[in-house]
């Protein structure tokens, strides 16, 4: 798994922002190439004589779906670690209402109506000023009705999860509903055309082999699918003997600077989880840990699609929480390395490296600042063998408040996870 | 096409290679950045941003905006707005290579473009609603999590086009 690049550290939040003007140009294209910068070809959906918003949309659904489902059969793209917008079902089926609504009234959606800008519609200008000043309406009201945008929230949950169904079988039944809907949307297209009787024009050959042959490829793609399982699988159920080649081969693992790294970058595509009891954990935690005890874990609202990373004092703690978790269809659960002792002796109280040279000084000075920053010093090389280590009592732990905050990923990682929607 | 008036616009492209081409531009976007596209999120961030500067105290106290106006984060360094500056240039560039960029209002025959206007300001305003109820918009619910098979966002989907056909009927003189 080396994608989604940006969650495995290829690079940097501003590259990403780079990334994504570049992707919004994109999506601009694409968007006025169909002719979304137009109002009354987008409206025309609604009133049966061009179904072009169906199909663009569709078949950017058949193509991305179809991508990411092969990309992480193939172990290429982590699709738990894809941003999924939660669920709460009764106030987006309410916000579906009103925007289709305002789909008609304005004439643009918030996407096109940029579209609509950029080409020189004013009423796209107008649209937007107007998304502008409904927001706010919507800010200064939130409290009001903050009860039902809150209501039934289900989570970041798929369809394929939530009627327990093989996920390369509701890939397939999309296919199947688009490459329908394609042809019904062209046969509806044709009727509102002789109706009206203007004769509508014959689409060229050529174009039309195309579309066949588009829709063959869909279609193929999306029968070899049923035999995908994506990283995001909708079964639960996990057979017992999957389960005890995966314990044999020992839990996934992560090492404790890899952790510190990690917090360092403010990296907020995971969770850690402290599993020790109440006083331990006011008494000293690894930054950004939340506490929950491991009896608590399955009723806690952990997403199945989360990477988590446990930690207790060592391994065994953790190691039967991992157990637990897997077994109850946890996709990404992670043990920390050694536990919090491993967290010690790897980032708080590190034994130097002995030696000289560029190398050595390297290594102990990526020792010392990693120490520094969550509180701890290195202990110097000679403090002895394994065996003189261990007898020797580690230094106190550094008080909670001690840990100097993250200061090179700015914010913390709550606050931040939240933005990633639309 | 074109060859009997050499400024008349391009046609627009085939739904279909239109379709293929943003179902492209959505996966390079979930393989680059595990995130799909969105628009109504950079509203919320242009918004939660001009409360800041008018209006500071007032802007710290809706909770709505507050997740954009964390300590520490600037809102303007948002991830949707930048992709909505890039739709922007993309469907400026897109417009030009096919001379469809053109001052004016988009509309039929039976309505007067101020009303046009004023119906384009009011739309604007019941979709900010409605996306901000749905968490999202066509963009980040409808595409990106449609092709996600995320549950709410076929919901979602499915209830815009029941609003649209449902309302259309009643607003058929602004278009038809």
């Amino acid at each position: 798994m080396i994608a989604p690049f940006l969650k495995f550290g290829a690079f940097g939040e501003e590259t990403s922002l780079v990334l994504a003007f570049l992707i919004g140009i994109g999506f601009g294209f694409a968007l006025e190439r169909a002719g979304f910068g137009s109002a009354k070809k987008l409206v025309s959906q609604f009133y049966l004589d061009d179904m072009a918003v169906f199909k663009v949309m569709f078949t950017a659904i058949v193509t991305a779906m179809l991508g990411v489902t092969f990309l992480s059969w193939i172990g290429f793209l982590d699709l738990s670690l894809v941003y999924l917008t939660p669920t709460f079902l009764v106030p987006q089926i309410i916000g579906g209402l009103v925007l289709g609504a305002g789909f008609v009234v304005g004439g643009y959606c918030p996407g096109t109506s940029i579209a609509a800008a950029a080409t020189g519609r004013l009423d796209g200008l107008m649209l937007i000023l107007g998304a502008l000043g409904g927001t706010f309406l919507f800010a200064e009201a939130y409290p009001l009705v903050k009860s039902v945008q809150t209501m039934t929230p289900m989570g970041p949950v798929t369809i394929p999860q939530f009627f327990d169904l093989p996920y390369g079988l509701v890939v397939l039944a999309v296919v199947l509903m688009a490459v329908g809907g394609f042809a019904g949307a062209t046969w509806v297209e044709r009727w509102m055309a002789s109706r009206s009787g203007a004769v509508a024009p014959a689409p060229a050959r050529a174009s039309l082999r195309g579309n066949r042959r588009l829709a063959a490829v869909a279609l193929v793609l999306g029968v070899i699918a049923i035999a995908a399982q994506p990283t995001r699988a909708g079964r639960v159920s996990i057979s017992s003997e999957e389960l005890a080649l995966a314990a044999q081969r020992g839990a996934d693992q992560v090492g404790p600077t890899e952790l510190a790294d990690w917090i360092v970058a403010g990296r907020s595509d995971y969770r850690l989880i402290d599993l020790r009891d109440e006083a331990a954990f006011a008494q000293y935690r690894i930054p950004a840990s939340e506490r929950i005890a491991i009896g608590g874990l399955l009723d806690a609202g952990l997403a199945r699609n989360e990477k988590l990373v446990l930690y207790a004092e060592d391994g065994v703690k953790a190691s039967q929480a991992w157990f637990l978790l897997k077994a109850n269809g946890y996709k990404g659960v992670f043990i920390l390395t050694g536990g919090l002792e491993g967290w010690k002796s790897g980032v708080l109280f590190p034994h130097l490296v002995e030696g000289t040279g560029p190398e050595v000084q390297r290594e102990n000075d990526l020792l010392r600042a990693r120490a520094a920053r969550f509180g701890g010093t290195p202990l110097a090389p000679g403090s002895g063998g394994a065996a003189v280590a261990a007898a020797a009592p580690l230094p106190s732990l550094p008080q909670v408040a001690a840990p100097a905050p993250p200061s090179a990923g700015g914010k913390p990682a709550a606050a931040r996870k939240k933005r990633e929607g639309c | 096409m074109t060859a009997d008036r050499p400024n008349a616009p391009s046609p627009y492209a085939n739904p279909y290679l239109a379709g293929l081409g943003l179902g492209l531009v959505l996966l390079a976007a979930f393989v680059l950045v595990g995130r799909g596209l969105g628009a109504s999120g950079g509203v919320n961030a242009l918004v939660a941003a001009s409360v800041n500067a008018v209006a500071p105290s007032h802007a710290q106290r809706l909770e709505w905006l507050a997740n954009y106006l964390a300590p520490g984060t600037n809102p303007l360094k948002e991830w949707l707005l930048f992709e909505i500056v890039g739709v922007f240039a993309g469907a400026l560039l897109s417009g030009l290579l096919a001379r469809r960029v053109r001052l004016g209002v988009d509309k039929g025959p039976r309505v007067s473009t101020g009303l046009r206007l004023g119906m384009a300001f009011a739309g604007g305003t019941l979709m900010a609603v409605g996306a901000a109820f749905a968490r999202g918009c066509t963009s980040g619910q409808a595409l990106t999590g449609g092709s996600l098979l995320n549950l709410g966002s076929w919901a979602f989907m499915m209830m815009v086009f029941a609003g649209a056909y449902g309302v259309a009927s009643l607003v058929r003189w602004q278009w038809r």
